[in-house]
């Protein structure tokens, strides 16, 4: 069992929503590629009874390169790799006398990189395209570091993600919009607790299309199956088992036709071990489809 | 290029946060206590008290404290807590020390017999959560001949689902610093007993549950006031 902690689900949670969103593959040749940095800080998370307890204030920074890119015209690559994953935690002090009773740390360190393969089942120009996705979470973060080892930019396992994808492309009057739902199923290695996951996306072309509004609930729900503190008796720190549901909002400017600025904010309104606070992602892309 | 070099070095920049500081609520009120535990001592012996002096976080501290005993013909005591039994009867022993706020006491009283006695300690109680974590269980501090132990009751129960748990023997309720650390908690459920060395049954007034990745206390249970 691996170690994993409350920083790495959060990363979890509010970072790897962006990946492969939607059923719709790049065209043959075509891509998209955006430079963001995600970051959260919180002091509070919810419990194991789903209610919101303190932590000591924590932070995650993550400045990633995302891409996706057409193989064919209904097979795209895609990778999502956290070039620089910072995370520290304060130092705990006496209100007393401010003497430090445990030390903060910080470490800045790869992520754990998440490659993906989306296949379209449907045709291009489909009226409900369908799309199949795998995607490999790779161990590539370090998984424990820091004096009491509760630092980590990733949970050493390895995930794999059998995801699908449906949705559909209208008008609301002239403006462009699409919905799109997925479901997937994440299975784990080293006694991590396997997952249901879903969500939806509903997206909003304003502005002649030079501004996209996407809202999304993504969901996951753990099969519970995996190790606790109960059934592992080595000293390594880990919380396992989490799951949430979470909410997010992304606005997408295209500043020339291909090249847009992006800004988003989630957060979960309902969880079990999993921080308590909203995360907030700006970036820059190229969006070679247009 | 220079213009994309600054700009990706101030992105990065703009992003990457110091470590800052989380204020513990930790102040407890100065207290000072007779540690020796002692039902009598044998006449013509001498037996040497020990006291502990805890500053406001809880942390002990040395001090200048002032040894008396009510009845000095039974027990004389010299200003080092060393204590001579000199006849059958019983004397209070008492140690002050004045902070520059206040005056601090404790007294015990103890007898002289024909042996020394030590106290078998035993005090019950129960621990609770703090947080919206499970957590409960009643406890049994107590000595066994030269064992120190600390047994919980099938009542116990404590989540699975936090980690890196820790179970502390503290002198204050609201921190670790400066606490005993008992060890990881490994049993969630049921019965089960901790056996400690190298402290003295008086030295701690509470047991602390704490979560060591999430810097937080869990809960607590009190040993002695």
């Amino acid at each position: 069992m691996k170690n994993i902690s409350l920083v790495f689900i959060i990363i979890i949670v509010f970072s790897t929503f962006s990946f492969a969103g939607g059923p719709w593959p790049q065209q043959k040749g075509k891509g998209y590629f955006k430079l963001s940095e995600w970051w959260i800080v919180f002091d509070q998370h919810f419990t194991d009874q789903g209610l919101i307890d303190p932590n000591v204030t924590t932070g995650i920074f993550n400045t990633s390169l995302y891409a996706e890119y057409g193989i064919t015209d209904r097979f795209t690559t895609i990778l999502n790799a956290p070039l620089l994953s910072r995370n520290f935690m304060n130092n705990l002090r006496s209100a007393t006398t401010e003497d430090i009773i445990v030390a903060g740390e910080a470490i800045n360190r790869l992520g754990d990189i998440d490659l993906g393969f989306k296949y379209g089942l449907t045709k291009p120009g489909a009226k409900i395209p369908i799309a199949l996705s795998l995607i490999l979470g790779l161990p590539t973060g370090t998984p424990v570091a820091g004096e009491l080892n509760n630092l980590q930019t990733g949970d050493g396992e390895f995930n794999q993600i059998i995801q699908i994808d449906a949705g559909r492309g209208f008008n609301i009057g002239k403006t462009p919009a699409y919905i799109s739902a997925y479901t997937g199923f994440n299975n784990r290695t080293k006694d991590f607790s396997e997952e249901f996951r879903y969500g939806v996306e509903f997206g909003l072309g304003l502005l002649n299309r030079e501004l996209w509004i996407t809202s999304k609930l993504n969901a996951v729900e753990s099969f519970k199956n995996g190790a606790t503190a109960e059934t592992v008796t080595s000293t390594s720190i880990f919380a396992n088992n989490s799951e949430f549901s979470s909410i997010a909002f992304e606005a997408s400017y295209y500043v020339t036709k291909k090249v847009g600025i992006s800004a988003g904010v989630a957060g979960a309104f309902r969880g079990e071990i999993i921080a308590a606070a909203p995360s907030y992602s700006v970036g820059v892309f190229l969006d070679l489809s247009r | 290029m220079k213009n994309i070099s600054l700009f990706f070095i101030g992105f990065l920049l703009t992003f990457t946060s110091c470590v800052g500081d989380d204020f513990l609520e930790d102040f407890v009120n100065e207290s000072l206590r007779i540690t020796s535990s002692i039902d009598s001592i044998e006449i013509n012996t001498t037996f040497q008290f020990e006291k502990m002096f805890l500053n406001n976080i809880g942390q002990e501290e040395t001090a200048n404290v002032t040894w008396s005993s009510s009845n000095t013909d039974i027990i004389e005591i010299d200003q080092n807590g060393l204590a001579t039994a000199k006849q059958k009867g019983a004397a209070t022993i008492s140690v002050e020390f004045e902070t520059d706020t206040q005056t601090l006491k404790d007294e015990v009283t103890v007898v002289v017999g024909e042996t020394t006695v030590l106290t078998q300690n035993r005090i019950e109680g129960r621990v609770e959560t703090t947080t919206f974590y499970d957590l409960a269980g009643d406890f049994v501090y107590y000595e066994d001949g030269d064992k120190i132990l600390l047994e919980f009751g099938e009542d116990y129960i404590a989540s699975n689902r936090l980690p890196g748990l820790y179970v502390y023997l503290s002198n204050n309720k609201n921190s670790v610093a400066g606490a005993f650390e008992i060890g990881k908690v490994t049993t969630f459920r049921g019965a089960h007993t901790y056996e400690l060395e190298g402290i003295g049954f008086n030295d701690y007034k509470h047991i602390v549950y704490f979560c060591k990745p999430f810097n937080v206390k869990v809960g607590d249970g009190t040993i002695q006031e």
